[in-house]
């Protein structure tokens, strides 16, 4: 297969000039939409700022889809694993089971219930359904997630020993400045010395943010340099 | 036996950090706590309301940083219960209205009555959601979370759209979150944005709050502590501990102070190997 090179112009299809041309158009019509305000009636609706915002509807619409694909193909990924009898099917019957039973037990009662007034499902199943969601959301999910979250300090505490290490003056100064927010932010440094306070919040208030503001600039600046590139696919042909 | 060894063997940090964490949480020690300004100013500005203001929560964290955030969530919304004003919920992340049930069962409504005080509108699935409400929340939520129509609502009925809050306090874990307040409410607004963070993002929004664009910032668990002394201060009957924060500030110093005794400790073996080397060359 012959490699392009960034001079080589190869032909797009019909297919991906039309597409490019539709990239094109939303993506400049929405940054244009920001800035200017026309009493333009587009889509039905009385402004270009209605109309973008129409079209950023069919988006949710264009998401879900993508969610429920997303749904297909771990269910036929895992029924997989149980019709083959893999080692670890059993791992699979049991998210099946828990991610289906959820989703309905979520439909039927819960704060994203499809009938919260319960005016078609009856008061029994909906309270009973409820009770259920409600200690498998509040008591499972939540204490699940939480302690995965935590796992993070095990990891922060053996590279604190392992890894933090002042081998040269930029990360002398760095180590230092971690130490000193650290410690200032925990409440018992005000009983060793208040001043830890004062410094931690001079150095969230001066050095950090003026990095912040660098990092944000820059940020904000690349995703603009790539946007433009994708919206007129630069280098061209690519 | 096998001697342990910290640097090829981490079981032995793990044990101390459960411990440091455990023996101060079993024993319920209290600390008090130094309020930061941060902190103080969305008090101050919460507590200086005119009454009858409209006040947007935002919940846009999920059940892994509950932990941290729940306890600011649970503390705000007590204060906002306390003060006359009046209250929307939403939120930018899909466990948002499940946390909002969460913290409106764990404070004191008082006298505050659904549908005219207080109401949780739920999800906010896009920008044109976020957009929308600004000019017309019945459109765009003709229901609340509890199937109720929006348009029989007192409290939509007083305020039809968002543009005439006086605050949005957003609890934020990541994306979508206080980026989109501050480019669509309070840049084409002047909505005042206040929010409460994660400790690894309050240092991100450190720029906006030097240059005035969010009022104030909690930062994590230990903002919720905070707060929760100020309100106790002003309101004797909001008691302490009412968010869980206050018992955990011990253990977040004694585990704070552990991983700065480990980085001392790391870095005094590291030039003690390391001299140990020079010499031997």
């Amino acid at each position: 297969m012959k490699t392009l090179t960034s001079k080589e112009k190869r032909k797009m299809t019909k297919a991906e000039i039309i597409l490019q041309i539709i990239i094109f158009s939303l993506g400049f019509f929405y940054a244009i939409v920001y800035y200017v305000r026309l009493p333009v009636p587009v889509l039905g609706t009385g402004n270009l700022q209605s109309a973008a915002d129409q079209l950023f509807t069919y988006l949710t619409a264009i998401l879900t889809g993508a969610f429920a694909i997303g749904i297909i193909n771990l269910t036929r990924a895992h029924a997989n694993n149980v019709k083959n009898r893999r080692p670890i099917w059993k791992y699979s019957v049991i998210l099946l089971a828990s991610m289906y039973f959820m989703a309905v037990a979520s439909i039927i009662a819960s704060p994203f219930s499809l009938d919260p007034q319960s005016t078609v499902i009856p008061k029994g199943v909906y309270a009973v359904f409820f009770s259920i969601w409600q200690f498998l959301y509040y008591n499972v999910l939540v204490s699940i997630n939480a302690t995965l979250f935590s796992l993070l300090a095990f990891f922060i505490a053996s590279a604190a020993y392992r890894a933090f290490k002042a081998r040269s003056l930029e990360t002398s100064i760095l180590l230092a400045a971690g130490l000193l927010v650290i410690i200032g932010q925990a409440p018992i440094s005000n009983l060793i010395w208040p001043g830890f306070g004062t410094i931690r919040d001079w150095i969230m208030a001066f050095p950090n943010t003026a990095g912040q503001r660098g990092i944000l600039i820059g940020a904000a600046l690349g995703i603009l340099a790539f946007s433009v590139r994708r919206l007129i696919r630069y280098p061209w042909g690519r | 036996m096998r001697k342990m060894d910290i640097a090829s063997d981490p079981r032995l940090t793990y044990v101390l950090l459960i411990l440091v964490i455990a023996v101060p949480i079993l024993t319920h020690a209290v600390l008090p706590v130094p309020v930061t300004d941060t902190t103080r100013a969305v008090y101050d500005f919460i507590e200086n309301l005119p009454p009858s203001s409209l006040v947007v929560v935002s919940f846009d964290y999920s059940t892994s940083t509950v932990p941290e955030l729940q306890p600011q969530a649970t503390i705000v919304a007590q204060h906002l219960f306390l003060r006359p004003l009046k209250i929307l919920f939403v939120a930018q992340w899909i466990d948002g209205p499940a946390l909002t049930d969460a913290v409106l069962e764990a404070i004191d409504r008082g006298n505050k009555i659904y549908g005219t005080d207080y109401a949780t509108l739920g999800y906010i699935p896009n920008t044109a959601t976020l957009i929308g409400m600004t000019a017309d929340i019945q459109s765009f939520f003709p229901v609340d979370t509890l199937g109720n129509p929006t348009q029989n609502l007192p409290i939509i009925k007083q305020f039809p759209a968002t543009r005439q809050a006086a605050l949005v306090i957003t609890f934020v874990a990541g994306e979508p979150g206080l980026s989109a307040y501050l480019q669509y409410w309070e840049s084409r607004l002047n909505i005042p944005v206040a929010a409460g963070s994660v400790a690894a993002l309050a240092p991100g929004f450190m720029p906006f709050y030097n240059s005035q664009q969010i009022i104030g910032i909690l930062i994590s668990i230990r903002a919720a502590a905070e707060y929760e002394f100020l309100e106790h201060a002003q309101y004797s009957q909001v008691p302490i501990g009412l968010s869980g924060a206050t018992s955990a500030m011990v253990a977040q110093s004694t585990s704070h102070m552990l991983i700065v005794l480990m980085v001392v400790v790391g870095n005094v073996a590291y030039f003690v190997r390391r001299r140990g080397k020079e010499r031997s060359k």
